[in-house]
């Protein structure tokens, strides 16, 4: 007996089948293990917080076979690490880049050590434009899965009933549902992990909070700073308001990352500050966020 | 044309609730053959007789025909007519993302069907070296013993439990060997793994370990893989080492003893 449904189904199995092939278990974790997708040729993609070991990462690849994999850098802003790999194997199909619809069906592929490729079924629930995760990276889009999120699921790949890849599979970035990384964002932070083994963030070096002004404008009040930091050598002071940052005003935290962005790491940015209720511009070289440690 | 809604009604026929009488709770249960032959978990049908619930309401004595407790599985006899056995699928040619649905009575709610898909095929850490199939189907106490199906409503897997939120079903294939092939060989105790090795909890009277003159307390000097390996190697005969005593002696050296255990053979082929 066939019917629509048993043609969905082996739709299914059959992207879960071509797709499996491109997708890893990742040893990164004392306590458990994680997807991770060959997203080029040698280069494995998985979710940073899935990985706590900066030696000693394994892989299962997709024949079965343990490899070790070295970790080329990561990004906890977007929940990406990258690691490399001596396998060559093929690396998952490319993308359009485009975006999936809330509401279109979904499958999350990954893989563990003992059952081989594992897959979870849903649904788009939301689909909206670039926005900043709560760990400080941008996303270039936000894509909300209705799917069940397992032990394991993070850092499997997020693809179409079509096979084609949307993202990187998430459960860290918001508390109420899975999310896929974006598959744009993937590429980008892998050529910049890449190229100079980490996403360099701008900093300044200050402790801010959005304080409401007197002519109804907002702005950031310094609460701490950073002794040698990129503000406090531009003679910034513990008190002042900040209003703008280069030519976009700082209402919120949000402001001054998008500013930070924009200009660049090493760039000099004009800051405009109230001191005593006198506003004054102070340059600022934007420094770099320290990583962990 | 074959929906969820469809294909769950035709399960729902072949599905059957299972009480154990002076039990709280119960499972589900499959019917097998039109004879009346109904398949459940092990854990569902722990005593020598039940009560069975038909889709349409009829309720049913049923006697426990065949128990394997290894791999979780029961065999129900019931006297009735009209019954709709399931069409069991092959789950040897389950692939993960598959469409499946479940049906039972999870918390006592009959006919209760979910939905999913296939997530993985295979060992489960900690749960021996058998096949296991996951499923993103919810699933609640209740379900177990009742049935997972394909797209096309044939039987793959007896739901059996919750694992991570994952449902965790025996495949179909492990099922019918056991229908056609009845129980695979087992000591007939209760074990628990200790540091030595496996310390017996629990001895059937009439049990294979029983009868090798094994008792409660004794520790078998392997682990449990190795124990079910040495079941299903087909050896009619196990030489199991053990020790008596362990609990109660202290740093002194204890001897290791030996016990031959007569396994009960299985049917070779299909009755």
């Amino acid at each position: 007996m066939s019917n629509e449904l048993t043609a969905l189904s082996q739709q299914l199995a059959g992207v879960v089948e071509r797709t499996g092939k491109s997708v890893a278990a990742v040893h990164g974790h004392p306590r458990f293990s994680s997807s991770g997708v060959i997203w080029r040729p040698g280069v494995i993609v998985t979710a940073e917080h899935t990985v706590r070991r900066e030696e000693e990462v394994t892989v299962t690849l997709p024949d079965g076979t343990n490899t070790a994999a070295t970790l080329a850098g990561s990004d906890a802003g977007t929940d990406i690490a990258v690691l490399r790999v001596e396998h060559q194997g093929g690396a998952v199909g490319k993308h359009a880049g485009g975006l999936p619809a809330a509401g279109n069906l979904a499958l999350n592929i990954g893989r563990s050590k003992n059952s081989g490729v594992n897959a979870t079924w849903g649904i788009i629930s939301a689909v909206s434009g670039p926005w900043r995760t709560w760990r400080g990276g941008r996303l270039d889009a936000y894509i909300r899965l209705d799917l069940t999120m397992y032990p394991g699921s993070s850092g499997g790949v997020v693809v179409n009933v079509e096979g084609e890849p949307l993202g990187i599979a998430t459960s860290a970035l918001s508390r109420i549902a899975g999310l896929a990384i974006p598959a744009t964002t993937v590429d980008r932070v892998i050529d910049e992990i890449l190229s100079k083994g980490r996403v360099a963030r701008g900093y300044l070096g200050v402790g801010l909070q959005p304080v409401e002004l007197p002519d109804h404008q907002k702005g950031l009040i310094v609460l701490s700073m950073e002794p040698a930091g990129p503000a406090a050598k531009a003679g910034v002071l513990i008190g002042d308001i900040l209003i703008a940052l280069g030519e976009r005003a700082s209402a919120d935290t949000d402001d001054v990352q998008a500013a930070l962005e924009a200009h660049g790491v090493g760039k000099s940015v004009e800051a405009t500050v109230l001191r005593g209720g006198a506003s004054r511009k102070i340059g600022v070289t934007i420094g770099e966020r320290p990583g962990r440690s | 044309m074959s929906g969820f809604g469809e294909i769950a009604e035709r399960l729902r026929r072949s599905t059957v609730e299972v009480r154990i009488r002076g039990n709280r709770g119960g499972g589900s249960g499959v019917v097998w053959d039109p004879s009346g032959l109904v398949l459940t978990n092990a854990h569902v049908a722990r005593a020598g007789e039940a009560e069975v619930e038909l889709w349409d309401g009829r309720r049913l004595a049923a006697r426990v025909a065949s128990r394997d407790p290894r791999r979780d599985l029961a065999l129900l006899r019931i006297l009735a007519d009209g019954l709709e056995p399931a069409t069991p699928g092959d789950s040897g040619a389950l692939r993960p993302g598959e469409l499946v649905m479940a049906v039972g009575s999870p918390l006592g709610f009959a006919g209760a069907l979910s939905r999913g898909a296939v997530h993985s095929i295979g060992p489960i850490d900690g749960m021996g070296t058998q096949t296991w199939i996951r499923a993103g189907v919810r699933l609640a106490p209740g379900n177990s013993g009742g049935p997972l199906a394909n797209a096309r409503g044939e039987v793959i897997g007896i739901n059996t439990a919750i694992v991570n939120g994952l449902g965790v079903a025996i495949p179909s294939n492990t099922a019918a060997d056991f229908v056609a092939r009845g129980p695979r060989p087992a000591l007939g105790v209760a074990l628990q793994p200790v540091p030595l090795g496996l310390l017996l909890m629990d001895v059937e009277a009439e049990g294979a370990a029983a009868s090798a003159s094994l008792r409660a307390g004794d520790v078998l000097l392997l682990s449990l893989d190795e124990l079910h390996k040495a079941l299903d190697s087909g050896a009619e005969v196990l030489r199991l080492r053990f020790l008596r005593g362990a609990a109660d002696a202290g740093n002194e050296r204890l001897p290791v003893r030996e016990a031959s255990v007569r396994l009960a053979a299985r049917r070779a082929e299909a009755a």
